[in-house]
């Protein structure tokens, strides 16, 4: 049985007050309830992407090692070195925000990894082109996966705690104000039938004199 | 009085805070596509003053759905898809722009009826798959009588 609110009078104005509270409080609780579910599908796709995003970066990182392996032995280590420390440049990961649902995630972007690659085109071959472009390739799916797993981080962090007041409000307060709005009621309905009896007792008394 | 107990204070304050964090994604003033698309970052600012930053694919898939630049300038970023607790029901807000962009989306043929248009769940997941950032939840609280 819920325990009921603390009440300092049973008086009317408080058994509006509560139903005013009452009224409140369930919708919230339906708002929660409806963002909970919300937020659980957006968990649930983030959730999805991130696995294959993931799978996506082992194997690029796999197909990059594959072809530095291929330049490195078509050229050389001492020329893959040479060329590597001309290709160095700076890079840039814009940040910002996004909002789902109300809960804030990080949004980057990799910037500056398009463009000239620096080294030169003469002393190369194709097998340095194609590793420049899946180590690109790889900074922008680690970039990808960076934003992904936060997201899924400060949702989930954000489904909890909406959860917590959710199950708050549907088993401790709302029950709470039902249990002290029927107790109120059942008190006026006393009350009531107290002053019914007296006023019959008193209709008795008058009618025998 | 009941609202001088500082527990119960305590609690009007949470659940109200509840109901400002709930809809403070919704932007201050939505943006045209054809705006959007000529900056170098392409965002909104939010009713909590933080920003929302849009991603340049979805805008460029946006434009490519829509040939026309009317079209384009017509079309308010993010696009609201309200969810009612009443009526249990979830429906994309805009103009005929916009329903018209969304039964390209979906493949099915969806009507405006008083500037919505209802979609399932389903579609939800389908319609925010592709439109991450584009698009943005507004929780409208039950209106009936408890």
């Amino acid at each position: 049985m819920a325990q009921g609110v603390k009440v300092t009078r049973p008086t009317k104005i408080e058994l509006i007050k509560l139903r005013r509270r009452l009224v409140l409080a369930s919708r919230i609780q339906k708002i929660i309830k409806d963002r909970v579910s919300i937020l659980v599908m957006e968990f649930l796709q983030i959730a999805r992407q991130t696995v294959a995003t993931k799978q996506k970066l082992l194997t690029e990182f796999a197909d990059n090692y594959r072809a530095l392996s291929l330049a490195a032995g078509h050229h050389g280590y001492l020329m893959l070195e040479k060329e590597l420390i001309a290709a160095e440049r700076d890079l840039g990961v814009a940040t910002g925000t996004r909002n789902i649902g109300g809960v804030r995630i990080p949004a980057f972007e990799m910037k500056g990894a398009e463009g000239a690659q620096g080294y030169s085109l003469s002393d190369t071959s194709a097998w340095f082109d194609e590793t420049a472009r899946l180590s690109t390739q790889c900074l922008d799916t680690m970039v990808e996966l960076a934003e992904l797993q936060r997201s899924m981080d400060l949702l989930g962090r954000e489904i909890n705690r909406s959860k917590r007041i959710l199950n708050a409000l549907e088993y401790l307060i709302i029950p709470a104000l039902g249990v002290t709005i029927k107790y109120l009621n059942m008190k006026f309905e006393e009350r009531d039938r107290e002053e019914r009896a007296r006023l019959k007792r008193v209709k008795v008394l008058l009618e025998r004199k | 009085m009941t609202s001088d107990i500082p527990y119960e204070r305590l609690l009007q304050k949470s659940l109200q805070g509840e109901l400002k964090i709930v809809n403070s994604q919704l932007p201050v003033q939505p943006k045209p596509l054809a705006d959007l698309l000529d900056e170098e970052y392409p965002q909104v600012v939010c009713r909590d003053g933080t920003t929302h930053l849009f991603r340049r694919k979805e805008l460029d898939y946006l434009a490519g759905l829509l040939d026309d630049d009317d079209a384009r300038k017509e079309l308010g970023l993010p696009i609201m898809i309200e969810v009612s607790s009443g009526a249990g029901e979830i429906a994309v807000l805009g103009t005929d722009v916009t329903a018209a962009l969304i039964s390209r989306l979906l493949g099915m043929p969806l009507q405006s009826k008083g500037g919505r248009v209802v979609i399932h769940k389903p579609q939800l997941a389908l319609l925010r798959q592709k439109l991450r950032t584009t698009t943005q939840y507004v929780f409208r609280p039950p209106t009936e009588a408890l």
